[in-house]
């Protein structure tokens, strides 16, 4: 294999990583926020798949309309489920296992739900944009570059909002402390419904980049949740910086661990990665050791 | 819960026995029994997986994976080196046994429960997925087939005995045997010093280890014993279907169909992973005709238990009384 190929092969890497990167900052969000870690989030991968297939595909719409209207679905539709199932576990007496145990029956259900209404074929979409960028003897289809850049700046964005908005203060606020942030007049429970319905859209928004190269199936939802939990464990579990590091390292590893093996032990790789992850540093890769 | 039990609730478990001994007798319709016999394998692994999460508070979601490699362990063993189940069903517990270890060594250090629940299922992945590809030994997707039946013999009063796919009736005597047997292994454990140190850890884990509480070993050792009954129940299903494949008895819907039914039940009950396993097993049989319905129905499940019915179908009863389970009541 040349020198190229490989490097290729890591770009890729780095790509695919990008949106494990936004998988996992959904996960965190969530985790970080309201301590719920939520088994259903890859439903919101594949639901959101289907939003844009539905759109671009079938409506015919333009990706650039279709692929807000697809996230902001799915950003309601994240709502909807914090606020019909989350929001009555919440607090409860073993609530910690209760909303995992809810998450993990909500996934089987919408998975189930995909595959009475859309049918067991795989659907996919065409290339939003076309061409090949070529640097010197590396050649890097435009669209792959594409993915890169938009969740890139997604988790950018996202990171700027946490930071310097006033939703993001009441979003890290309440997650700090939610009785102290409702004395100040943060609403917790319509933050928690907030948050749900954003990490529903980072979801749909790595959705819609990978649908052109993946295809879109009820059951491409548990593969890509188990990505976003490697993800996590790499970086500590509800930390923000950390998903995006450990989506990169993911999808690096990922990429020379095929070249080396095959591609059918990809998602061994992963896993045995984040196993070893767990045995050496239990608290992420990034995070620092609780006390 | 582990308290001496009454006269009544030892008729009552005398008489559940006894009726399911008498059945066969009463019945050989081989649908029925079949149905019952899932329902057994079914209520095994629930119980061995309500004795870490419901008593031990290990909230796990990778038993499936013990499940597989007990089944696949078993059935290879027998099929490459000719050893008859009777004795493959053990070693292969002892393969989920060791796996258990293996898995439960790091994931024990942790506290967190959602480090839990996310390296079990990754864990189970990884088996999944190692049988599905290792196709020169497993054949895959395409399924093992030719796995060895129980060989039969023949007793003084009843005869000959014989495990075949027409009669029934050993394979249900067997699988009650092996229920009888888990059920019994996990009492006698919570009974045991092991017990109460569970669930003083179960309600309060600093305050347990600060009285001196060894977690960390105790917590391995139910994690061990739950994956090798778990491992026997899933050795003794392959041979009893006798084609395995990896989406079967190692896809995450097992591990959802097992979790359905202790919710159901009750989590952290004796009775309740035994209850919810007859009840969901005979459920899933009406289904049938909708099986497209079938994961979806079990999806329902789990979140409607969740918020409806947190405590499980057995413990409905107690809500009505008047009378909870104070200290005071339990000195009679």
């Amino acid at each position: 294999m040349s020198i190229y190929l490989f490097i290729e092969q890591i770009i890729n890497g780095l790509i695919i990583g990008s949106t494990y990167a936004l998988i996992g900052s959904g996960i965190a969000l969530i985790y970080g926020t309201m301590r719920v870690l939520n088994l259903a989030h890859g439903e919101f991968y594949m639901l959101g798949g289907y939003f844009v297939f539905y759109l671009a595909v079938t409506m015919g719409l333009a990706p650039w309309i279709a692929i807000p209207a697809a996230v902001f679905g799915a950003f309601l539709l994240g709502m909807a489920i914090q606020r019909t199932t989350i929001h009555f576990l919440f607090g409860r007496e073993g609530w910690m296992f209760s909303t995992i145990a809810a998450t993990l029956g909500l996934s089987i259900f919408l998975q189930n739900a995909a595959l009475l209404l859309f049918g067991e074929q795989f659907q996919t979409v065409p290339y939003y944009i076309s061409g090949i960028v070529e640097l010197g003897q590396i050649r890097i289809p435009a669209q792959r570059i594409l993915i890169f850049v938009v969740a890139m700046t997604t988790i950018g964005a996202m990171t700027y909002m946490l930071k310097y908005t006033r939703l993001g203060w009441a979003i890290r606020a309440t997650s700090q402390d939610r009785d102290a942030a409702a004395v100040v007049g943060i609403p917790a429970e319509r933050i928690y419904m907030i948050t749900f319905g954003i990490a529903a859209a980072l979801g749909a928004i790595a959705a819609a980049m990978l649908a052109p190269i993946y295809s879109i199936n009820p059951w491409s939802g548990l593969p890509i949740l188990l990505k976003g939990f490697v993800v996590v464990i790499l970086g500590g579990l509800g930390s923000f910086p950390g998903a995006i590091a450990g989506g990169l390292i993911l999808g690096v590893v990922e990429a020379v661990g095929v070249q080396i093996t095959s591609s059918e032990w990809r998602d061994v790789i992963s896993f045995g990665l984040m196993i070893a992850v767990i045995w050496w540093r239990p608290w992420g890769l990034f995070g620092s050791k609780p006390s | 819960m582990f308290q001496p039990l009454t006269p009544l609730k030892w008729l009552g478990i005398l008489g559940a026995i006894a009726a399911m001994l008498i059945l066969p007798a009463v019945t050989q319709d081989t649908y029925l029994l079949h149905v019952l016999i899932l329902a057994m394998v079914f209520g095994i692994f629930a119980s061995a997986w309500n004795f870490v999460t419901g008593f031990a508070g290990l909230k796990t979601f990778g038993h499936h994976a013990f499940f597989a490699l007990g089944a696949y362990g078993s059935a290879l063993i027998g099929i490459n080196l000719g050893l008859s189940p009777w004795l493959t069903i053990w070693l292969g517990g002892l393969i989920a046994a060791l796996a258990g270890l293996f898995i439960g060594l790091p994931v024990l250090r942790i506290r967190s429960m959602p480090h839990v629940a996310i390296v079990t299922l990754g864990f189970a992945e990884i088996v999944r997925i190692t049988l599905s590809n290792l196709t020169d030994i497993t054949r895959g997707e395409l399924g093992l087939w030719g796995i060895p039946a129980f060989e039969g013999f023949t007793l003084p009063v009843v005869g000959e005995v014989v495990f075949s796919p027409a009669d029934k009736v050993p394979y249900y005597y067997l699988a009650l045997a092996l229920l009888l047997l888990s059920v019994a292994v996990i009492t006698a454990l919570m009974r045991s010093k092991t017990g109460l140190s569970l669930i003083a850890m179960r309600d309060g884990e600093d305050a347990a280890e600060s009285l001196g509480v060894n977690l960390t070993r105790q917590k391995l050792q139910v994690f061990v014993v739950s994956s090798f009954l778990v491992g026997v129940a899933g050795a003794f299903y392959g041979h009893y279907i006798s084609i395995l494949t990896p989406a079967a008895v190692a896809g995450v819907d097992l591990m959802i169909l097992i979790i359905a039914m202790v919710l159901v039940g009750g989590l952290g009950t004796l009775s309740g992973p035994l209850v919810g396993a007859l009840v969901l097993t005979i459920l899933v049989e009406f289904l049938r005709d909708l099986d497209t319905f079938r994961m979806l129905v079990y999806g329902a499940i789990i979140v409607l238990s969740v918020m409806f019915l947190p405590k499980g179908l057995v413990t409905i009863g107690q809500r009505f009384r008047r009378q909870p389970q104070a200290p005071a009541t339990e000195a009679e």
